[in-house]
């Protein structure tokens, strides 16, 4: 069985790139009222940018990175502005339809022009490094890094800025923010800008420490919304907590032998060694949810907007 | 005699999928029920049926019991999500397709796994030899979509199908009214996704081989946009829709040898110019091509 | 005879830090109309979503009939005979008044899959006996030429008068009104003061109405509920509560008090 330690690494891991995406998400959610699933395809939007920025204009990965996640920004507001705006009346349906045609749009523009076959940013060996009985590689410490620093910002971002204070209060209500002056479309052309930012941000990551292909964003689309759920949509702080929970959870999950654990709960005696097939990883982040939503449906932290 | 072949074979698949789309079209455009997972009641009936025949169980029985056990899945589903709002239903009902197709992809006992269950015989094939098979099958999947839009036209005209149009829009008036909301939203999701595991079944027989590839949530997304395009509550726009989406997918497979496009990228291309189907049909036409029939009394 | 419909003791909710109902109790009689007043955030519209069962208490109980309908869910208490309508009037804009009106029959037959499949003719005997009733209800809060309108097209008032008409097809017993006149013309006031007292007089109905109207409830109310805080504040005839100073206060006081609007 794998040691503890590595467990906590790659739940940290897995968590802090779910975080990123969950941050977007829980914002897009509540402020916009729905759950945006063309989000993944942005963190691959991202991915893709830096690839193409560093492969044809040869650009360090760094630079490529910048632009990329800018860039990433603007494809979301520009989303926003053509698609999602002239629906800000129309039922939550049609927003969440409509996002499903963008995810294809996206998903399938990157496949046309690429292709659908893996990609990788092929920047060298990483250097593992031992950490307390368990290993993590120079490229996960800086992800892993960059990941937290951006929370960090995120953090500093809602509370000391003009800006954030309006994006905090119109997640909270909208017709209140309204009433209070704040530049409601203004600001959610920002909350659109930074969801962007951040989802193509955590797209390099991802890409960085595995590979780059379309189904990317699509892949990771269960567990981000099952963290945002857990952590109380528009709770940007319980969207975090509940990044890292599903990656603990999923790791804990795959890693631990059941065999033991129906053993101590004394249900029956199992005597082969019982692992979920890693094939199985989204469908335990999955069932969390469904858990979560029928006895917590205000998430584990509350939200304002459970139902 | 190609062009026949090629015909039959878009007449027998807009058929499949028409089926497929009329059960959204009951679950969505009806009740106002999100799937987002309908790829899995579709691969359910599919294995269901493919695992019966492969054991040399009658068809007929066959294509019953992937309807039933469908209809299982689908109540079970809709217990717990019944009570959520529409994005939670949404990745909810998305996530169990994953579940299901990932079960599909496990469980090699049962399914092979990623090799997939081959050799899947076809209902009557002697009987009605190699000729006429195709036109043959063309019929039997047919049936069943005059059967499916019947079943949906008498319910949708019925007390019943009153119930769920105003649940579409306003559960907590149905409620006050006295009727049901809950257990009629668990029969609606049932019955649309033992709707769904014929289409399986029949899918099944027809292909003849089936593995878990064949269940990814494009299947879903297709059938939507065909719903969405078609016409949400306008049984006809489920078929139109339907008609739309097959063609179109399977056109660019011919295309190429008009286009100087690699196949891949077509394959990409036309997957590109759904997706702005979908959104330009909510923007600009969120009704779909055909409309919901209005439902006129005459004063006395 | 005097006999209770409704009897609702010691009901508790609490929301988060908030307690939205504080131990209150009341009872209805049959045949009368009851007003239920108080300021906002009283908790008026929570205590009606317990009583039709749209919410469960913390604590206490409802009887309906001297029946405990505590708990039960709300189509269940619907068909028993208490009907309620919404603040805001809520109609499916897909569906025309007489569709609505259709619906609100209650326990049709045709209202499960197998029978909506296979009882084709007595489904539509049915259906020609409640398009008989529909037209006369419609008649009787006088929007029947609307009959073919989508909901969608009606005025706020028309809609008010097509959920009394749709409570109204139901036969209920006793009825429980939230707001019936808000943003409501005084003609239209007027039509339905006199069609609620025509339906206690002549038909024996009992009503249990939410209203912020004064005047409304002087000349319609037999008996005023005053509820503040959650807590019974006072009770009597309208023209008791008027002269309480208890209820003066609470209203002065909480209006200057009121910042946001509360939607419960």
């Amino acid at each position: 069985m794998m040691s503890i330690s590595q467990i906590l690494i790659n739940s940290l891991l897995l968590g802090s790139q779910l975080g990123l995406l969950a941050l977007g998400l829980t914002m897009t959610y509540s402020i916009l009222g729905f759950a945006n699933f063309a989000h993944g395809e942005l963190a691959v939007v991202g991915a893709y940018l830096t690839f193409f920025l560093c492969v044809s204009f040869k650009l360090n990965f760094f630079t490529s990175t910048i632009i990329a996640v800018v860039l990433s920004g603007a494809v979301a507001v520009l989303c926003d502005r053509l698609i999602f705006k002239k629906l800000r009346e129309a039922p939550v349906l049609a927003l969440i339809i409509a996002s499903l045609g963008l995810s294809l749009l996206l998903r399938y523009i990157i496949s046309a022009i690429w292709g659908p076959d893996p990609l990788s940013f092929s920047l060298g060996l990483a250097i593992p490094y031992r950490v307390m009985g368990a290993f993590i590689t120079s490229t996960q410490i800086v992800i892993l890094g960059v990941a937290l620093a951006t929370m960090v910002f995120f953090h500093i971002l809602l509370h000391k800025t003009k800006m954030g204070k309006a994006m905090r209060a119109l997640a909270d209500d909208r017709a209140l923010a309204q009433d209070r002056g704040i530049a409601v479309e203004k600001t959610i052309v920002w909350v659109w800008f930074i969801c962007g930012c951040f989802a193509g941000l955590a797209g390099v990551l991802m890409a960085w420490e595995t590979a780059l292909w379309p189904e990317l964003g699509f892949n990771i689309i269960i567990p981000v919304f099952c963290a945002a759920i857990l952590g109380g949509v528009g709770n940007v702080y319980g969207a975090v907590i509940g990044a890292f929970l599903i990656g603990f959870v999923e790791n804990v999950g795959l890693a631990l032998d059941w065999s033991k654990v129906i053993g101590l709960l004394g249900i029956s005696t199992w005597d082969a060694p019982l692992f979920i097939p890693t094939e199985y990883k989204t469908a335990i982040s999955f069932l969390i949810l469904v858990f979560v939503l029928i006895f917590l449906p205000t998430g584990i932290m509350g939200s304002e907007k459970g139902h | 005699m190609e062009f026949y072949d090629i015909f039959v074979y878009f007449a027998t698949m807009i058929g499949i999928y028409s089926i497929l789309s009329l059960s959204l079209n009951l679950q969505y455009g009806f009740g106002g029920l999100v799937n987002f997972g309908l790829v899995a009641f579709f691969a359910t009936g599919a294995y269901t049926g493919a695992l019966l025949a492969v054991n040399d169980v009658p068809f007929l029985l066959g294509i019953v019991a992937a309807g039933m056990v469908s209809a299982l899945l689908g109540f079970i589903v809709a217990l717990p999500t019944s009570k959520l709002s529409v994005s939670y239903w949404a990745i909810c009902t998305l996530g169990i397709g994953e579940v299901v197709r990932l079960f599909l992809l496990n469980e090699e006992w049962l399914t092979k796994g990623s090799f997939g269950i081959a050799g899947i015989p076809r209902p009557w094939e002697d009987f009605w030899g190699d000729t006429y098979y195709s036109f043959f099958y063309l019929f039997f999947v047919w049936f069943f979509v005059g059967l499916a839009y019947l079943l949906i036209w008498r319910l949708s005209n019925s007390p019943f199908g009153r119930i769920l149009k105003a649940v579409r829009e306003e559960d907590d008036l149905a409620l006050a009214m006295g009727k049901p909301v809950f257990i009629a939203k668990l029969k609606t999701m049932a019955l649309g996704a033992s709707m769904a595991g014929i289409a399986g079944a029949l899918y099944a027989y027809y292909i003849t081989y089936i593995s878990p590839s064949d269940f990814t949530p494009m299947i879903t997304f297709l059938v939507w946009s065909m719903v969405i395009i078609g016409g949400k509550g306008n049984i006809l726009g489920s078929i139109a829709g339907a008609t739309i989406i097959v063609v179109f997918y399977n056109s660019t497979r011919y295309l190429k040898d008009f286009l100087d496009f690699p196949a891949e990228t077509l394959a990409s291309l036309r997957m590109v110019a759904i997706g702005l189907l979908i959104i330009l049909t909510v923007l600009y036409k969120p009704d779909g091509i055909l409309k919901e029939k209005e439902k006129r009394y005459p004063l006395d | 005879m005097i006999e209770s419909m409704l009897q609702v003791r010691d009901i508790h909710k609490q929301f988060g830090g908030i307690k939205a109902l504080n131990g209150f109790s009341f009872q209805v009689v049959k045949g009368s109309i009851v007003g239920l007043i108080g300021p906002n955030g009283s908790g008026k519209s929570t205590l009606f979503n317990i009583i039709s069962g749209f919410l469960k208490a913390d604590s206490g109980q409802v009887l309906f009939k001297n029946r405990n309908i505590t708990g039960r869910p709300p189509y269940k208490i619907a068909q028993s005979g208490l009907v309620r309508s919404f603040q805001i009037s809520k109609a499916p804009e897909k569906m025309t008044v007489l569709e609505n009106m259709l619906l609100a029959c209650d326990q049709q037959i045709g209202e499960t899959v197998l029978q909506g499949l296979f009882k084709i003719k007595s489904i539509c005997k049915q259906e020609q006996m409640n398009l008989k009733r529909a037209f006369f209800y419609l008649d009787f809060v006088g929007i029947k030429h609307l009959a073919n309108e989508y909901a969608a097209n009606l005025s706020g008032g028309q809609r008010k008068l097509l959920s009394l008409a749709r409570i109204l097809i139901r036969e209920p017993e006793m009825v429980l009104l939230d707001e019936p006149t808000a943003g409501v013309n005084p003609t239209l006031t007027k039509k339905f003061m006199s069609f609620l007292k025509k339906l206690r007089d002549e038909q024996g109905k009992t009503f249990l109405i939410v209203e912020h109207d004064m005047n409304f409830i002087r000349t319609v109310c037999d008996r005023v509920f005053v509820l503040d805080a959650g807590e019974l504040l006072a009770k009597g005839t309208p023209e008791q509560i008027q002269k309480d100073e208890n209820v003066l206060a609470a209203y002065l006081g909480r209006r200057a008090l009121q910042k946001r609007t509360i939607k419960s």
